[in-house]
């Protein structure tokens, strides 16, 4: 029996590098051609002369960036706007989540589904009335006025997916806690949110990459430059009649890099399968 | 078989013992509260915030709005304009196939990819953080970026395939009508997988590999295995995954506006970007915008309602 | 109560804290006014960069001389695509930009929702400069004699022309559309080089590329007075058949042309992949900039001329200046700066002929009288706009925005369907827009 297992695994394990290495071709090619075509001249990206390597490879789209727009304002507007919505919403979303998964109160559901009705107005249309209330508010052109405006679609959303989670951690280990005298506050900081850690890297990097894209409302809500994002930034690139490919695209390289170090940092801290004894009973 | 509870999280000692046993009894009533006050912060950003223009999209479609303008109330008409034109029917098989295949696939490939993940491998990190590059890019981005790839002359994939002699004729992808809603929904995979994958794989790491161990030598199969164990403590993951996908692909309109337009002849047309033309575009008729946005309100609403059903039951999990 | 003072102190601290953060617009009534900036310019991204510098200077020089200080202008530019979605979210909330440039009918929609500020003595003004201006560029602004908008610019679409390839080839330029056609079978090398690159994506290009075509036919939209859709007719027939042609038959058009954007005939030009586009110099002058070899043997003929002649398409793009603005007066001095012939002048010569004035005499230039510019002035006195002999309205503007004429084009070169049965589609769709708009 045990022997079929291993080979089982070992079979599993074949098929599984072999997925792994087509996924990241999948996933990496595109991406290549994002960072080619940054790295070459306008002639070496249009037409039939289109070249797969760049053959004369020039940083001078990157330099535009920097000359044309000021990205470093946009990338500190960025990461303020991203941290603050993120944080804000992963408190919220705790809370909120721990209360649906484990507490016990009339109208639980209506409330969790209520928090999810509110993506079923399109972000497409709901910008509309979105700015003309921001406006009102006097909310509009300002980082926090963004920060305030993306809690609406993180909150649900992180909300969601950490409910998930906090269901799949095991009752017993709470109740056992509880019944140690711990309550449920605690319960909450001390048992289940270790628990979930791999779950709060995803949910947390999930809010951050949310905040950090987004365009739209970015795009709508901010008029001077001054609270400009990098999305936002990048529709210099986009004139009337043609985009400036090579520019747009090293934008977009360098736009995509901070999240995904950031994940690259935040991964230490996530303990894979924490050592827990097997509850019996 | 017992085994010893060792439980190597520190647990809160003597401080609290001063309250009584009869805590976990009486712990109902101190639910409600606390129910009402850990939701309440989420609830006051979503009434607070989203509430009033989520009430203005609903009252945009019974209008005939024009934006800075009143609207003026006209009943049904704009459902009524609707349901009767052609494009609007279409659309609305489109965009069940669209998100109906998209989710789909981006289920499958996700759930794989974390269960590869999942497995000790060398430079597994780097792994993790190379498959997560396509969410981290805006939107916007990887709409252009695949619209150059997929492009007649210039583009990635017809570039290659003619230098490897493989194709006489360029593969139009995004302007013949069989391939172009194929063309989108890769997009649409592509950028979207990595959501999948990494919330299977934070609900798979947080698994404790003991529970494996035991099955196996209590002599369980792989399939066993991730039946017995690993899907049931995975099904309140995959159903939230699978319900804010779908909300948010069929919502979604970059791709499609990016890469097609909606066509060619409407066969990519799905509702967000019909939507979009009609509050945007010609006569900017926001009631009829909103009208578009909201035809699958009692729908999805429904389809909301029944997936969490299970999950939102009054005893708990 | 069952729970411990301290439990509930600790928790309604924790929400209260958690729920002050989050509401700070409680707070957050501003100590200053809302509106600082005595004057929002919203200005669309134009091709060529230095073109945007210019007209940022020029603006900015113009408030220096009257007397606004550099920190109470908001100047912003705009990519195209994204300038309409926030200006209808800033209209809807009450705040529009004091003045954007737009083309397309968006004067006419918007002066027909009110929002407009009227600027007639502006026009007026103008009509005594260079000659005045031409009058094609006035319908898309007048209404009841007064004008609500300030005419920017006028644009013509000539036959853009790989001139090198035609003399290699000891051709001469086409001077019918079945010229035209011999000659793209004549020297195309498909797929490297396709003849002609007609735009047949659902964007505005299409409906303004066919629309050309279906004048030199003898075809039109709708008739002089705004009302009797016209597009049913054996001219439009006879149009959409040839393009249908020279898609099917004599494969003369890239296949991907269906899926263009508004950029893609500039790309396949500019790549050298196709030998003829129809286009308004946006081209061009990107190219004096990017590929000087291309620039230079780049010509701009004039439309192949069908059995009912031969017309070029003219866009114009126009000074929209917003009523909801406490300072209309800033807005129309800047306005009336730009458009000063001197300013005018700069700005369109350094942009390389991006767009064309709409003043007569500034024709008159020298870079104007430059051999690529040969036929400027019978192009802008023959031309036409999307609606001729109507004029630009917002019923008008609706069938550009829906691309009518893009889908009728799909519906035979993508579902097959029968010429006649897809003009009619068509014909019925425009006259439903039509017919919503009267009183307009």
């Amino acid at each position: 029996m045990a022997m079929r297992v291993t080979t089982q695994r070992r079979v599993f394990k074949g098929v599984g590098n072999g997925a792994l290495v087509l996924m990241v071709l999948w996933t990496l090619i595109p991406f290549y051609w994002m960072i080619a075509t940054s790295l070459k001249h306008d002639k070496e990206i249009y037409g039939y002369e289109a070249t797969l390597i760049p053959e004369r490879p020039t940083l001078a789209n990157y330099a535009t960036v920097f000359r044309e727009t000021p990205y470093l304002l946009f990338l500190r507007n960025s990461m303020a706007i991203a941290v603050g919505s993120t944080i804000l919403s992963m408190v919220i979303a705790c809370l909120a989540a721990y209360a649906i998964a484990r507490l016990n109160f009339p109208g639980r559901a209506l409330l969790a589904r209520g928090l999810v009705f509110t993506y079923l107005v399109p972000t497409s249309l709901l910008f509309i009335p979105m700015f003309a209330m921001m406006s009102m508010l006097r909310l509009t052109d300002s980082l926090h006025g963004l920060i305030i405006a993306y809690l609406g679609f993180d909150v649900p959303f992180c909300t969601w997916l950490l409910m998930g989670y906090f269901k799949s951690v095991p009752f017993d280990l709470e109740e056992a806690a509880r019944v140690d005298g711990c309550n449920r506050v605690g319960a909450l900081v001390r048992i289940v949110l270790p628990m979930s850690l791999p779950a709060l890297v995803v949910v947390t990097f999930f809010s951050f990459t949310h905040a950090w894209n987004e365009f739209l409302y970015a795009h709508v809500f901010t008029s001077t430059t001054n609270a400009r994002t990098v999305t936002t930034g990048l529709v210099n690139f986009m004139s009337q009649d043609v985009f400036f490919w090579g520019p747009l695209m090293a934008s977009t390289v360098m736009s995509a890099l901070p999240p995904v170090l950031m994940f690259l940092v935040f991964q230490r801290w996530v303990v894979k399968g924490l050592t827990l004894g097997g509850v019996k009973g | 078989m017992a085994t010893t509870t060792t439980v190597s999280l520190p647990l809160p000692t003597s401080s609290r013992r001063g309250l009584r046993g009869g805590r976990i009894l009486r712990g109902v009533s101190q639910d409600r509260i606390l129910g009402y006050l850990f939701l309440f912060p989420a609830l006051l950003v979503i009434v607070g915030l989203v509430a009033y223009p989520f009430a203005s999209a609903i009252v945009m479609t019974f209008q005939a709005k024009t934006a800075g303008a009143p609207g003026r109330f006209i009943g049904l008409d704009n459902y009524r304009e609707l349901f009767g034109s052609e494009q609007f029917l279409r659309a609305v098989i489109n965009t069940v196939a669209y998100t109906g295949i998209g989710v789909g696939l981006k289920f499958v490939f996700g759930l794989s990819m974390a269960l590869v993940l999942n497995q000790e491998r060398f430079c597994n990190n780097l792994f993790r953080s190379i498959l997560l590059i396509p969410w981290a890019i805006p939107t916007v981005m990887s709409a252009l970026n695949w619209r150059w790839i997929f492009d007649d002359a210039s583009g990635l994939i017809n570039n290659v395939l003619v230098r490897l002699n493989l194709i006489d004729e360029t593969i139009s992808w995004l302007s013949d009508p069989h391939l172009a809603m194929l063309s989108v929904i890769i997009v649409v995979v592509w950028q979207g997988t990595p959501f999948f994958t990494m919330s299977f794989l934070a609900g798979l790491q947080a698994i404790p590999k003991e529970l494996y161990e035991a099955a196996e030598i209590d002599g369980a199969s792989m399939l066993q295995q991730f039946s017995y164990i690993t899907l049931p403590r995975l099904q309140p993951i995959f159903i939230t995954a699978v319900m804010l996908s779908a909300i948010l692909t069929s919502a979604g309109i970059q791709f499609v506006l990016i890469l097609t337009n909606g066509g060619p002849s409407d066969r990519t047309m799905i509702f967000p970007v019909l939507a979009y033309h009609l509050a945007l575009g010609g006569a900017q008729r926001l009631g009829m915008g909103a009208a578009v946005s909201l035809v699958f309100f009692p729908l999805l609403v429904i389809f909301i309602v029944f997936l969490t059903r299970r999950m939102l039951r009054e005893k708990g999990e | 109560m069952p729970t411990t003072r301290r439990e509930i102190l600790k928790t309604a601290g924790k929400t209260a804290a958690v729920v002050t953060t989050t509401a700070p617009w409680w707070l957050s009534r501003r100590a200053h006014a809302a509106r600082q900036a005595k004057l929002v310019v919203w200005n669309p991204a134009a091709l060529a960069p230095q073109v945007d510098k210019i007209m940022q200077e020029q603006c900015y020089a113009y408030a220096k001389q009257a007397g606004i200080k550099e920190n109470e202008i908001d100047y912003q530019i705009i990519g195209g695509p994204q300038l309409v979605p926030k200006l209808v979210a800033a209209l809807e909330a009450g705040n529009p930009p004091d003045i954007t440039r737009l083309g397309g009918g968006y004067v006419q929609l918007y002066r027909s929702q009110g929002h407009l500020l009227e600027v007639t003595d502006l026009v007026n003004k103008m009509q005594k400069q260079q000659g005045g201006l031409f009058p094609v560029s006035l319908p898309s602004v007048m209404h009841e004699g007064k004008a609500w908008g300030v005419p920017q610019s006028i644009s013509p679409w000539p036959l853009v022309t790989r001139l090198d390839l035609l003399e290699a080839a000891k051709v001469d330029p086409p001077k019918t559309w079945d010229e035209l056609i011999e000659v793209c079978k004549k020297l195309q090398k498909p797929p490297k080089v396709t003849g002609f690159g007609l735009c047949l994506g659902l964007q505005n290009d299409t409906d303004n590329n066919v629309m050309n075509m279906i004048w030199c036919y003898g075809g039109k939209l709708v008739e002089a007075d705004n009302k009797t859709v016209a597009l049913h007719s054996k001219g439009t027939i006879a149009a959409v058949q040839l393009i249908a042609d020279m898609f099917s038959k004599h494969k003369i058009i890239p296949k991907g042309a269906i899926a263009w954007d508004n950029t893609g005939n500039n790309k396949a030009y500019q790549s050298r992949q196709v030998i003829f586009v129809l286009n308004p110099t946006s081209i061009y002058a990107h190219l004096a900039d990017s590929d000087k070899e291309l620039y230079n043997v780049t010509g701009l003929l004039p439309v192949p001329a069908g059995p009912a002649g031969a017309v070029e398409e003219l866009t114009t793009a126009e000074w929209l200046l917003f009523k909801k603005n406490p300072y209309p007066e800033v807005a129309k001095g800047l306005a009336e700066y730009w458009m000063a012939p001197e300013n005018l002048r700069v700005m369109i010569e350094e942009g390389d002929g991006r767009w064309g004035p709409p003043f007569k005499n500034m024709y008159d230039s020298k870079f104007w009288k430059r051999p690529v510019f040969q036929h400027w002035r019978g192009m802008l006195e023959r031309g036409r706009q999307f609606p001729a002999p109507g004029a630009m309205n917002p019923a008008a503007g609706e069938v550009l925005a829906t691309y009518t004429i893009g889908r009728m084009m799909h519906r035979v070169l993508v579902e097959s369907w029968n010429v006649e049965k897809a003009v009619v589609e068509a014909h019925k769709k425009v006259a439903e827009i039509y017919a919503r708009y009267q009183g307009a």
